[in-house]
């Protein structure tokens, strides 16, 4: 089940907003699409992310996929022991495998709660 | 489709990068490497191809895997919209690899996908592309003979660029690699029957026809601009 306090982006980022922090990470959906990951790349604390710019990259199958911003802001937090522990990625999307906690300046208004992400998923089949 | 002449490793990546920007329909382009050169998958780390010649020409690409010597290969991209491929990587891979069995069987290369091993994204045990096939790799009694990689991007159209690199002879840094000499000699007419059937088997799986030939203005452009800002930076190659 996928917490109902999230917010999800097309293409499968998910943040959670608490006060002016927003955790990020990546939905079941697109773990299970990427399948075996292998590499992680996620900024270092002290950095800016924007949003809809790419804020890190992750590999499977021989291939790399960017990861999307769903806020600008500074990151305050990068969950340093993930690179290590893709596994938790399958095990906790929404729990340890959290990516980044960015403090926020601005959020992308084309975020969408859980029942439209779960339809968009749907159309993607 | 698009031919391109031999070209150096910085230039390769720079189009390929260029047309994953730009490019406005589905682009299959084919080409070289002159010099020949190592190009490291994205995620390598550059310290561990110290003991390569001094000199030997290394690239990162912005595709995953392993690293692969480019020497007298047949090197192609495809860039298209990701709903064009599986949305599965894994699936996708099958889907190219089927399509690229059938290229050789028809100017008489037997090669078949390994359904069994490790899932390709196991983390790799060796630093080259080659040395390590995975399920799903296109491999002959002599080793693997097709190295195969993607970049995803997501954005508002999801793209793929996926890159292939299918060995013709053997190349000096990879002796272990299967190659098509091994089963019919490499005349010119070879190489452009290969081009000619991997162009048509492509297309078909993909439901796709190209006319294009030529690069646009503006994405010769980008090419020159990534060239010089990623791909011959030594900042970007040393990043890890």
């Amino acid at each position: 089940m996928r917490p109902d306090d999230l917010k999800f982006q097309k293409s499968h980022e998910w943040c959670k907003i608490d006060g002016d922090v927003a955790t990020i990470g990546i939905s079941d959906y697109a773990v299970s699409h990427l399948s075996d990951l292998v590499f992680l790349d996620l900024p270092a604390v002290g950095s800016s992310v924007s949003v809809g710019e790419s804020f890190g990259e992750i590999e499977s199958v021989k291939a790399v996929s960017s990861l999307y911003s769903p806020v600008t802001g500074e990151v305050i937090e990068s969950n340093e022991e993930l690179g290590d522990n893709l596994e938790w990625l399958a095990e906790e999307p929404f729990g340890k495998a959290w990516m980044l906690k960015v403090k926020v300046s601005a959020t992308s208004d084309e975020v969408m709660d859980g029942a439209a992400y779960d339809a968009h998923c749907k159309a993607e089949g | 489709m698009l031919v391109d002449e031999p070209a150096d490793a910085a230039w390769n990546m720079a189009v390929d990068g260029a047309l994953l920007e730009l490019a406005d329909e589905p682009t299959l382009r084919i080409y070289g490497w002159q010099p020949h050169a190592v190009s490291l998958g994205y995620f390598q780390k550059i310290a561990d191809f110290a003991d390569l010649p001094e000199g030997t020409p290394i690239v990162r690409r912005t595709t995953g895997g392993g690293a692969i010597h480019h020497g007298d290969e047949l090197t192609f991209s495809l860039v298209l919209d990701a709903e064009l491929l599986p949305k599965n990587i894994a699936e996708s891979y099958v889907l190219l690899h089927e399509a690229i069995v059938r290229a050789l069987a028809a100017i008489g290369v037997s090669c078949r996908r390994a359904v069994s091993g490790n899932v390709a994204a196991a983390r790799p045990h060796s630093r080259w592309c080659f040395e390590d096939p995975v399920r799903d790799d296109l491999i002959t009694e002599q080793g693997k003979l097709l190295g195969s990689a993607q970049r995803r991007t997501n954005t508002a159209t999801p793209r793929v660029l996926h890159h292939g690199s299918l060995v013709l002879n053997r190349p000096a840094h990879t002796p272990f690699v299967a190659a098509v000499c091994d089963q019919v000699p490499i005349t010119g007419l070879v190489r452009r029957q290969l081009r000619s059937q991997l162009v048509a088997e492509l297309a078909k799986v993909l439901g796709i026809e190209s006319q294009r030939d030529t690069r646009t203005a503006a994405e010769d452009a980008m090419a020159a601009r990534l060239a010089d800002e990623q791909f011959r930076n030594t900042a970007y190659i040393r990043r890890r």
